[in-house]
């Protein structure tokens, strides 16, 4: 028994079938966390070996060099690159997308045993560091304090870091800008070297002094008793009166050398909320976890966090990430719900009857919710991917159940019962369903082979696709049928009502198949005209392209802009400060978009993850900007950067400036840039060709942010002791270099512990005594005879300029000048660059290449092109087998051509960029556009197959499919027209995509009504000549 | 006793059965799909691309007093739905066993 046969004997069990499906899908629903992307794994490993004192060419040479030389063995590698540093080599590997990171990191584990023998002996084990989108912070918290100030890092560890950090899936909580206690004893050189005491000796007695310790335990009588000297200081005072020696028989105390100065950490980076001093709150998730939960649980504790705090002290948001993801998906889910009211609208208005709307429609839930399970079993969310493979698939889940209805239609009009007309209707029909959803499939399942980035994004849409058009399809050969014995009548009766309102729209209908039949009878009469025409505008599309720019995604307005500053190298970082201040209030009048903005400036503290990991000095100042929602401001976020960066422009404190879109997102969604990597040994070479290539970007229209990624030299003081000298004092260098740390950096002698907490006791030179280059030359330096000796006195104090990082990609030095584009195409910019650097000059040995965001592209295009070719040969393979000829489906086929140039039509007109989202449309129009040539090929040959002439057959075939292919394809294109009109959060991501496939749809469904009949009656005259042909030449041979 | 042929829609199928029942008709042998074309006018039953439409075949051996009621029956339902052909064809039987 067939599918529909046992569907239409078995209502019951039928109809509970597809109710268990929708229960398990909205089950699956409920279950479904909410992100921006599919699941996309890390595929970059980090791998830093420290090797202390060394340069950063000794670094370069001794141990980056042998690390790349084994990594850049490992499979799937696609690009290595490293930084060497001073102390540091950091060797970035970035691997191709989509491979088991796990596998890769043994991998590269196996490759560092390897060598690390052969690396310096003082060389720490390299370590393996993974670095995912799990560290860009998901919430940034604003602090605003007052009389806290001084305390507030230890009122905000306790009160709101440590409580957040117990919520699950948070990863890791970090305060910057409130700095810690720390407890300074200011010696004063001339007392201790008048007492003849030395930092070391006066950190060693704090050391010993401030101690707790057990003796052991012993008995009195009967009872146990504890021993136990408490010595610890109880407050920061007691130190005053500790006896650090003794001179002239008299006790020295701390306090007669030294002052005791309870208060915060000398250096530490500073937070500013809209222009106020504070702290900022960083919360990173823990890997895998949602953000969306995540965010959702922390915003629900600040308001009890808020009333532990003290009243001064106020929490606000900076920036939360999840926040955007929400609004994305609202507004997608919305485009959805709206593409379901057109398709419904569309099915309603031809057909007319309420019973057969349902009858569709009802496949559209079904098919929908179907695909949730698969998201639920395979771990996956409701994202921008998934969702909008809901929105493309709405128009064409309905195409199968059309097909199946109007069958059983006109055999219920023939006069069978709705019950047999149901199975025999089904079943004529069900071969040729089947057929057009294998087209379908055949264009979206290879989105799963895709590789790459693309093919990480893109996997889920042909997954979802192909899952939603076979659950379609199963539901057109076994619900539809069903429903149609149960709901459709032998005789309908039409009411005043609907005659009133479908009168004229009949009518309209009727006129448009007669149109439509006068056109094709004229245009089958002139066929040479016709397919003249036809070309013309295909070739002429194809003039449009070189006006079309490309680029890789488009940019999405999250309302986000990180900007990222650099005064020069040894600035104070009271000048950075004042200077960003002056920038910030500037910035708050003229936008008052900016709802809030906060800056950080400083050295970051070790133990701060988020802040060292990023790039931070006191010459350094990072912000971030979060302006109003999009929908609530009339400039766009790229206009405002824009202007901001004009701003930029007018304060030449700043060395370098950045203004990032979207954040620190990366590719997808923040603006496009393009990165030019100069390779070449010698550094005064590369860095003049970076210094023309940079004056060369800037000169082009659209460029903005021209960067140079190598530093400058930095200005320092070295100090070069003379080893004869030394040894001649009976001292070696580590103590002598030993002694300078410890009187400007200073020597950490021991803990000081208050309500469970423990703060840093450090002794170093008074501040006023750290000043001038005499105070490092005066330091006393003791042998292990006690006898003091002058730094002056056995070396030299001399500035000295340190190489920058050495930078190195694919195993040769480097300096990437990167630009970001603004307001036009990539591809402009691009050209233009190329055109300024054939005219550059160029030393032998340095050579420039694009990567970046451009790479990327190219390498998505490629891949997609690729994807398009393997679309195209699959589904002619389909379509021949179905037509069981190799003429008909090229003719189908030259639809495309037509699909192809709608694309670029509507995109030259609309503005859009040929992007990877708009190249995705091009590809999925692969499917749909051939559906139509299908139908009407079918049709066709159905007519000649009952004996109609060439002609009639056409004219009659396109007569009456005209309405099925106008009804499937405005189903599809009113689908999409949310999608491409979308003004909501993150719509600019798939709004190109939805005008490619309108533009295309159109334009080719128009044409394919067409040419697609003139092209058939072309190549059917032939065959039937050629046929005669033959014929008569057996005939006359048999004579 | 005689035997009627009877060819078919198959949409008429169940239909038929109904009328042969009601008329004590127990006995029958059925085709479920069978192709061919009326003789005048009517869509041919092929089962092919261009003709998807497929027909079924019923001989019944009836009592000679029943066969009039029964083609009375089924040119009714002919008549009622003339589009999907139904026609019936009665002759002798000469001997069985």
């Amino acid at each position: 028994m067939s599918l529909y046969g046992s569907a239409v004997k078995r209502p019951i069990m039928t109809t509970l079938c597809f109710v268990a499906v929708v229960i398990l899908g909205l089950f699956s629903l409920k279950t479904l966390p909410i992100d921006l992307y599919p699941d996309i794994d890390t595929n970059t490993l980090m791998v830093m070996t420290t090797y202390q004192g060394a340069s950063a060419q000794d670094i370069e040479q001794n141990v980056t060099r042998p690390l790349e030389n084994v990594l850049n063995s490992v499979n799937d590698l696609k690009h290595i690159t490293s930084k060497s540093r001073e102390n540091i080599s950091v060797i970035t590997l970035e691997f191709e997308y989509g491979k088991d990171i796990d596998v890769l990191t043994n991998d590269v584990r196996d490759k560092l045993d390897l060598v690390s023998s052969s690396l310096p002996d003082d060389a720490e084990t390299p370590i393996i560091f993974k670095f995912s989108t799990d560290m860009i912070p998901i919430i940034l918290l604003s602090v605003q304090a007052d009389e806290s100030m001084p305390g507030l890092y230890k009122i905000l560890d306790e009160a709101v870091a440590n409580p957040l950090a117990r919520v699950n899936g948070v990863g890791s909580v970090s305060i910057s800008g409130a700095p810690k206690r720390e407890i300074h004893i200011y010696v004063d050189p001339v007392r201790l070297e008048a007492y003849n005491l030395t930092i070391e000796q006066i950190a060693s007695i704090v050391a010993s002094e401030n101690r707790n310790i057990p003796g052991g335990a012993f008995d009195i009588g009967s009872d146990t008793y504890s021993l136990r000297v408490q010595g610890e200081f109880a407050s920061s005072d007691e130190m005053r009166d500790i006896v650090v020696g003794s001179y002239d028989g008299r006790n020295v105390f701390l306090r007669d050398v030294a002052r005791i100065d309870d208060s915060l950490e000398e250096r530490a980076q500073q937070t500013f909320n809209n222009g106020v001093k504070g702290a900022m709150i960083v919360i990173q998730k823990q890997s895998g976890a949602n953000s969306v939960e995540i965010s959702d649980k922390v915003l629900k504790m600040l308001p009890s966090l808020q009333k532990r705090l003290p009243s001064d002290v106020k929490l606000g948001i900076i920036v939360d990430t999840s926040d955007n993801i929400r609004n994305t998906i609202a507004s997608l889910v919305e485009t959805v719900l709206y593409a379901l009211l057109f398709v419904v609208i569309v099915v309603f208005f031809f057909l007319g009857r309420w019973r057969a709307t349902l009858i569709i429609t009802i496949t559209i839930p079904i098919s929908l919710i179907a695909s949730f399970i698969y998201l639920a079993i395979t771990g996956n969310s409701l994202n921008i991917v998934s969702l909008s493979a809901l929105s493309i698939s709405i128009g064409m889940v309905v195409d199968d159940a059309i097909v199946v209805l109007e069958n059983v239609t006109t055999h219920i009009e023939r006069g069978s019962d709705p019950k047999q007309a149901a199975v025999h209707g089904t079943n004529e029909v069900a071969v040729s369903v089947i057929a057009s959803t294998l087209t379908l499939i055949a264009v979206f399942f290879p989105l799963t082979l895709v590789t790459g980035m693309t093919g990480v994004l893109f996997r889920q849409l042909g997954w979802m696709v192909t899952i939603m058009m076979i659950i379609s399809t199963v539901c057109a050969l076994s619900l539809t049928p069903m429903l149609c014995s149960l709901l459709l009548r032998r005789a309908t009766h039409h009411g005043k009502v609907y005659n009133a309102l479908f009168g004229p729209v009949n009518r309209g209908l009727d006129a448009f198949d007669n149109g439509y039949g006068r056109l094709l009878t004229w245009v089958v009469g002139h066929k040479l005209i016709t397919i003249i025409i036809c070309i013309a505008t295909f070739v002429g599309s194809l003039f449009l392209m070189k006006h079309v720019g490309t680029e890789f995604f488009p940019t999405a307005d999250d309302g986000r802009l990180s900007v990222n500053l650099e005064l020069p190298i040894g600035t104070r970082v009271e000048i950075a400060q004042e200077v960003t201040e002056r920038l910030v209030r500037q910035w708050q009048e003229e936008y008052p978009e900016i709802k809030v903005i906060n800056f950080t400036v400083g050295t970051a503290s070790s133990d701060n993850t988020f802040a060292s990991l990023s790039d931070n000095g006191p010459h350094i100042v990072s912000m971030n900007v979060k302006l109003s929602d999009p929908g609530l401001r009339d400039r766009g976020i790229v206009e405002i950067a824009g202007l901001m960066r004009e701003d930029l422009k007018h304060y030449p404190q700043y060395k370098k400036a950045q203004v990032r879109v979207g954040g620190n997102m990366g590719a997808m969604g923040g603006q496009a840039s393009v990165d030019f990597e100069i390779y070449g040994y010698n550094f005064s070479e590369t860095d003049s060709v970076a210094q023309r290539l940079k004056r060369a970007l800037e000169a082009i229209p659209g460029t903005a942010d021209v960067n140079i990624s190598r530093s400058d030299y930095q200005p320092e003081y070295q100090v070069d002791f003379d080893r004869e000298k030394l040894a001649i004092y009976g001292l070696n260098l580590q103590t002598a270099a030993t002694y300078l740390r410890n009187r400007i950096n200073g020597s950490t002698a021991s803990r000081f512990r208050e309500d469970g907490e423990e703060y840093d006791i450090k002794v170093l030179y008074d501040p006023e005594h750290r000043t001038s280059l005499d105070d490092i030359e005066n330091i006393l330096i003791y042998n292990s005879a006690g006898k003091g000796v002058r730094v002056r006195d056995v070396g030299k104090v001399v500035e000295r300029f340190t190489p920058p990082t050495i930078e190195r990609k694919d195993r040769e030095r480097i300096i990437t000048v990167n630009t970001v584009v603004q307001d036009v195409p990539m591809s402009e910019v691009v050209a233009a660059a190329q055109e300024a650097i054939d005219k550059m000059d160029i030393p032998q040995g340095v050579s420039i290449q694009l990567a970046g965001n451009y790479e990327d592209q190219q390498d998505s295009f490629r891949d997609l092109l690729m994807l398009a070719v393997l679309i195209i040969i699959l589904v002619y393979i389909v379509m021949a087998a179905q037509f069981e000829s190799y003429t008909y489906p090229a003719i189908i086929m030259t639809s495309l051509l037509f699909a192809f140039s709608g694309v670029f039509i509507i995109l030259y007109l609309s503005g859009h960029s040929l992007n990877v989202m708009s190249m995705i449309g091009a590809i999925m129009l692969i499917g749909i556009v051939v559906k139509n040539g299908i139908v009407l090929i079918d049709y066709i040959s159905l007519n000649r197959e009952r004996g109609l002439s060439i002609r009639r057959s056409v004219i009659d075939g396109g007569k009456s499919r005209l309405r099925p292919v106008v009804m499937t394809t405005l189903t599809t294109i009113l689908g999409m027209v949310p999608m491409a009109v979308g003004t909501g959060q993150g719509a600019e991501m798939w709004r190109p995509m939805g005008t490619a496939v309108i533009g295309g749809l159109t334009f080719s469904t128009i044409l394919t009504l067409l040419f697609v009949p003139v092209l058939y009656c072309v190549f059917a005259h032939n065959g039937i000549r050629n046929a005669r042909r033959k014929f008569h030449k057996s005939l006359r041979s048999k004579k | 006793m005689k035997a009627i042929l009877i060819t078919f829609d198959q949409a008429h199928y169940d239909h038929i059965i109904e009328i042969l029942d009601r008329n004590n008709c127990r006995g029958f042998t059925s085709w479920a799909q069978v192709s061919g074309r009326g003789s005048n006018d009517g869509e041919p039953h092929y089962g092919s691309h261009a003709w998807p439409s497929l027909a079924s075949a019923i001989i019944t051996m009836v009592d000679d007093h029943r066969v009039d009621t029964v083609l009375g029956r089924l040119k009714a339902l002919d008549d009622e739905r003339p589009k999907l052909g139904l026609r019936a064809f009665v002759w002798d039987v000469e001997k069985s066993i």
